[in-house]
């Protein structure tokens, strides 16, 4: 019986829309957190796993000696790699291709990986049009990992303490 | 026959084993690295300490005799301490970066070290570094790895038979290596690469092209010699890569050839034919299947229209698969002509009614080491079939004497006990004298006696014949030189004619990987698929090239490197109307005579069935596509059949085919015409012209080995082409070593001349197979040099 007489003013008096409309002024008035991408960007963690990227070293010698343990690791099948002797007489890439549309960042690669070559960088704004453009080649990693080179080398510094 | 216990477990042993080879019967695991059950022990690795009871110290199993009672633990922590102990030690020099190995991941220590390893070392000083050796174009060193086990030292003296490589200085300082620089020569070499346990011997040609994990390994049959060893082929991607043995202890056991293992390289050469090629108005143009096979109708046609299918001949290589030796010979018979043969380097047919229904080795390949006596006649038995070499050397490591009959004195890796050299035209005289011995000696009075009256019984001969006697098991074997020489028919009378008299088994080599098959499927101009005798015989090979026809049907082979006479062979390709050529590599002479190219699958592009010496029908499967339009040859000569409107070439899978050739060998009676010995010349013996006297390099027999980079590499020191004389013969001909001279035969040619002693006196030999003699003509032929 009480019950319902309180339904009814409560009805009668609009109660629960001035309820709700409180919670709206309070956020009318209190301090903003939408992040105005592109222009802002929220912070990433270093043990991010976004776009891979192929190393060097100082001197400018590839990483990669083409042991092919990421490609025995990786539990998505997306690496694929041919293997030759350089001139030099060093085991090296002939090619090295990461299919992205496989790849499911799992970052185990970069676990297997003896010389620290392939990483996973922080990148994660990147996108495909085209047939084709999922596979990143040998140059395309590579360069990749020239742009990002201190980024890459930061973020393995600060993770070196937990390993 | 003592009883031990291993682990708890009782085990009967066998007289003289050791802890290891019991335990391996078992299937208790002991680990090790200088053990292998195919070679001696050396006992030096340490790796399989096993505590014995009562042995106040840990024992290696792998040369500790087993004694009656002993009580052995493999896995109890005193044996886990040593074996721990020894990997620490084998570890400290060996270098951790097994990610640039090229073993990794097929590698013995790696994989003991995951079970025995510890993952760190107290060991801070410098790690020893090792210089490679070279050891030529097929073995990889890398020796730093190695570990001293030995393996490979013993194989090459135990099963090679010769002394390339060996332990020098001692302790830390050890390094295996060649005594003087020189490539490893060894038919067998590539097998050390199997027996080494780590990677300081690796293959050349599969050097860092991938890794064993992510190969697809496929039993094959090697493709050249008549053995048919087992083979995995390793394949990655649709790509040949790799070529290893498989375990037959009936045939090849664990080793493997070198031209087996490494003429797959010539699979990816860059003389292969991608698409069909057709000659229009002199220029080579390539074309679709459809208008090559039109153009071959319409040629081949005008050819049988204007001349008749009697004018058409066809010659097939001896390593080609039953199926397509099968219907090759049907494509053939269905257009009406016998002229089809695989016998391309023999010169002597006179006895092809007489062959049994395909040669045969009249043993098991096992029984060759069991003989008590081994007669070669006419074999270079470890270069012509590498593994039966080998196990020739194993016969006469037991105590086998072996006798050759040869015209080269070849320096085999097995001692030959008495040998008769001679010169080509005087192989007949020589066996007919130990047969003239043989019936002396067994009393018979055989018809052959009176035949050879004139012959002179020599030492050597006689020597022979009482051994071969007295041997209570003994086998004569007939080998390729015998087989093509211009008596050849002559010759194998006369061995049957030894084997009778002495009661011996007689066993015959063979040219290729499968020339029984080209037998059985009736590959011969007189018999049909099966042996049903032919009324009327077509030409031989030699035949057709004599009687220069007008059309040629060639698969799988170049005529001029792989017929007995290369002169011959050109001239009759050249002039004539028609030459359909089914190959796998195109070179620029095959230009110069084909009409027609149609491109085929080679090694490992196509199925089929080889039958090996002993009558062993092995198939196989094609495990990557052929390359760019090439077809298996059995579906070119099934297609062939079609647009020919012939009967019967319906087949859609190559085992159809084989089930139809097993069907007629199952059903179809064979016979022969035996002739008796009735005439026996021996031939006038003209010592004033130079004989000359043919040998095929063991990496020219066929197209594959000759495409294959590496192995050509390994010959090119051999300077190939060159006269060769022995001492006596350049004195007489006032010759020096390493003087240019011109060689006249049906062409001339300039070439150095090389002292030879292996070579008999007044005759010359020349390699053949090669591109540089093609211009001088037959393998036995007379010879001038002019200065
Ligand atoms: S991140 Fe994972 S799935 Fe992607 S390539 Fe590396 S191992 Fe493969
Ligand atoms: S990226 Fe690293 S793990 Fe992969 S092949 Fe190269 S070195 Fe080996
Ligand atoms: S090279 Fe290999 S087989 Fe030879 S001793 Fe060294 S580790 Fe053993
Ligand atoms: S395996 Fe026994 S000592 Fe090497």
């Amino acid at each position: 019986m009480v019950k319902t007489i309180i339904r009814i003013i409560k009805s009668f008096t609009l109660w629960e829309l001035f309820a709700g409309l409180l919670l709206t002024g309070k956020y009318f008035w209190k301090r903003k957190f939408t992040v105005q991408f592109p222009e802002e960007k929220t912070p990433v963690s270093p043990r991010f796993r976004g776009l891979h990227a192929l190393r060097r070293y100082p001197n400018g010698e590839e990483r990669c000696i083409a042991c092919k343990l990421c490609e025995a690791v990786c539990p998505a099948l997306a690496i694929t790699i041919d293997s030759e002797q350089r001139a030099d007489g060093s085991r090296r890439t002939k090619s090295y291709e990461i299919d992205l549309f496989k790849c499911i960042y799992c970052g185990m690669c970069e676990e297997a990986c003896p010389v620290d070559s392939i990483v996973l960088t922080d990148m994660s704004h990147y996108h495909i049009a085209e047939r084709g453009e999922n596979i990143l080649t040998k140059e395309k990693l590579l360069a990749i990992g020239d742009k990002y080179e201190e980024q890459i080398a930061a973020a393995r510094e600060e993770e070196g303490r937990y390993r | 026959m003592a009883k031990i216990e291993i682990d708890g477990k009782e085990v009967e042993t066998l007289q003289g084993e050791t802890i290891i080879q019991a335990a391996d019967r078992i299937g208790a695991y002991i680990p090790r690295f200088c053990y292998h059950h195919k070679l001696s022990i050396a006992g030096n690795c340490r790796m399989c300490l096993v505590e014995v009871e009562k042995a106040p110290k840990a024992l290696p199993a792998c040369a500790t005799p087993v004694a009656e009672g002993m009580k052995v633990f493999t896995k109890t922590a005193k044996a886990m301490e040593a074996q721990k102990a020894v990997m620490e030690f084998l570890l400290i020099n060996h270098p951790l970066d097994c990610p640039i190995c090229d073993q990794g991941g097929q590698c013995e220590l790696q994989d003991l070290s995951m079970g025995f390893g510890a993952d760190t070392s107290g060991f801070i000083e410098i790690k020893r570094a090792v210089p490679n050796p070279d050891l030529g174009p097929l073995i990889a060193t890398d020796m730093t790895r190695c570990i001293h086990c030995t393996r490979c030292v013993r194989f090459e003296e135990e099963i090679a038979g010769q002394r390339e490589l060996g332990a020098m200085f001692r302790g830390e300082h050890m390094e295996i290596t060649t005594y003087v620089k020189h490539t490893v020569k060894s038919e067998l070499s590539g097998n050390a690469i199997d027996v080494c346990p780590v990677g300081a011997l690796t293959s050349k040609p599969f050097r860092f092209k991938a890794r064993a994990w992510e190969l697809t390994q496929t039993g094959s049959i090697a493709p050249h010699d008549c053995l048919g060893s087992n083979i995995n082929l390793g394949t990655l991607r649709q790509e040949l890569l790799r070529v290893t043995p498989r375990e037959n202890e009936a045939i090849n056991e664990i080793w493997l050839a070198d031209r087996d293992r490494f003429s797959y390289v010539g699979v990816h050469s860059s003389e292969r034919v991608l698409l069909p090629m057709i000659k229009k108005n002199g220029e080579w143009q390539k074309v679709s299947w459809q208008q090559a096979f039109e153009v071959a109708l319409e040629s081949l046609q005008k050819v049988l229209n204007k001349s008749g299918a009697e004018s058409f001949g066809a010659l097939v290589s001896p390593s080609a698969t039953c199926e397509e030796h099968y219907l090759l010979q049907a494509f053939m018979r269905g257009i009406g002509s016998n002229n089809i043969d695989h016998r391309l380097r023999q010169q002597d047919f006179s006895d092809q009614q007489a062959a049994p229904l395909m040669p045969t080795l009249g043993v098991n390949i096992n029984d060759i080491p069991l003989q008590n006596a081994i007669l070669l006649i006419g074999s270079n038995i470890q270069k012509d079939q590498p593994i039966a070499g080998l196990k020739v050397r194993q016969a006469t490591l037991k105590g086998t004497k072996v006798f050759a009959v040869n015209q080269l004195d070849y320096h085999f890796n097995f001692k030959v006990a008495e040998k008769l050299i001679v010169k080509p035209k005087q192989m007949v005289v020589a066996l007919a004298s130990i047969a003239k011995a043989l019936s002396i000696l067994t009393n018979q009075d055989h018809a052959a006696k009176t035949l050879f009256a004139d012959v002179v019984v020599s030492a050597e001969a006689k020597a022979i014949a009482e051994q071969l006697c007295a041997a209570e098991k003994a086998t004569i074997l007939f080998g390729l030189q015998a087989c093509n020489h211009s008596q050849a028919g002559l010759l194998r009378q006369l061995a049957a004619l030894i084997a009778e008299l002495s009661g011996k088994t007689l066993g015959f080599l063979s040219e290729g990987s499968n020339a029984q098959g080209a037998w059985l499927a009736g590959c011969v101009p007189h018999r049909r698929a099966g042996g049903q005798l032919l009324i009327k015989p077509g030409l031989n090979a030699a035949e057709m090239f004599q009687q220069q026809l007008a059309a040629y049907l060639l698969l799988g082979i170049e005529p001029e490197l792989d017929c007995a006479d290369s002169t011959q062979a050109l001239t009759a390709l050249k002039q004539a109307e028609c030459v359909i050529a089914l190959t796998a590599f195109v070179t620029d002479r095959m230009k110069e005579y084909a009409t027609v190219i149609l491109p085929i699958a080679t090694f490992g592009e196509t199925s089929g069935t080889f039958i090996n010496i002993t009558g062993e029908w092995q198939s196989f499967s094609g495990v990557v596509s052929p390359q760019g339009e090439a077809r298996p040859a059995w579906k070119v000569l099934r297609v062939l059949g079609n647009v020919f409107q012939l009967e019967g070439f319906n087949y859609v899978a190559s085992e159809e085919v084989l089930e139809q050739l097993r069907q007629i060998a199952a059903t179809k009676v064979f016979s022969v015409k035996k002739n008796p010995l009735a005439t026996f010349a021996i031939g006038p013996v003209d010592d004033n012209h130079l004989q000359r006297i043919t040998e095929v390099p063991i990496y020219s027999i066929d197209s594959l080995v000759r495409q294959s980079e590496p192995l050509q590499v390994m010959q090119q020191n051999e300077k190939l082409t060159a006269l060769r004389v022995n001492k006596h013969t350049a004195e007489k001909l006032h010759l020096k070593a390493k003087q240019m001279v011109t060689v006249k035969q049906v062409g001339s040619l300039t070439m150095p001349v090389e002292i030879d002693e292996r070579v008999p006196a007044g005759c010359v030999l020349i390699m053949g197979g090669i591109k540089e003699t093609v211009p001088l003509g037959a393998a036995q032929g007379l010879v001038e040099v002019l200065g």
